[in-house]
């Protein structure tokens, strides 16, 4: 039986009023869509960065096609 | 881990404005217009504590205008509390929107840190 990690969405606000967004649990691009609605409510997005989570999934989902 | 996103906050939404300043116990927020030293604007005037004059917000576009004249005014850190009080606070309403949950907590360095559980509560 596996067991997945909780979706969640940090978001850390400083003093000063900038904020930085972090997805967790999510597989691929569903990270980018879950979080665009906070997102677009706060403001402007000054920088993005995929982690390591998102190109594993996503080149795990390229192997399995390649393969058919 | 999936992706890590910096966003600068803009003021466009009222409700968050009013949530803001029921936060910090400021004044609700004004629509119409406003006297600034050098000029008048129109906009969402929020009265800051210890400012001379209020910051007025431009929800359609995002940007405030004021004049502290470079702190004398007005303490500028002041302007960056009301900033996360309404990232906090809006980003809490579109959540609970949305139908999932939301925690908060207070950081070490004055950051405040919300966790949203996205699907609603475990």
């Amino acid at each position: 039986m596996t067991t997945s990690t909780p979706k969640t969405i940090e978001i850390t606000v400083k003093p000063d009023g900038s904020t930085s967004l972090e997805t967790r649990g999510f597989t691929g691009s569903e990270c980018q869509a879950a979080s665009r609605f906070l997102e677009q409510a706060l403001g402007a997005t000054a920088s993005e960065r995929l982690t390591s989570d998102f190109h594993q999934s996503v080149a795990a989902n390229q192997q399995t096609t390649q393969q058919r | 881990m999936s992706h890590i996103v910096e966003i600068k906050t803009e003021v466009r939404d009222t409700v968050g404005v009013r949530a803001a300043c029921d936060r910090l116990r400021l004044d609700p927020p004004v629509e119409g217009k406003t006297r600034l030293f050098s000029s008048e604007v129109e906009g969402l005037a929020v009265r800051l504590r210890d400012w001379r004059y209020p910051v007025v917000f431009q929800t359609a576009t995002g940007e405030a205008q004021y004049d502290n004249y470079n702190g004398r005014w007005g303490d500028q850190s002041r302007l960056g509390l009301f900033l996360q009080a309404y990232a906090v606070e809006t980003a809490k309403l579109e959540a609970r929107r949305k139908g999932h949950s939301v925690t908060e907590q207070s950081l070490t360095d004055g950051s405040i840190k919300l966790t949203v559980q996205v699907g609603g509560a475990v």
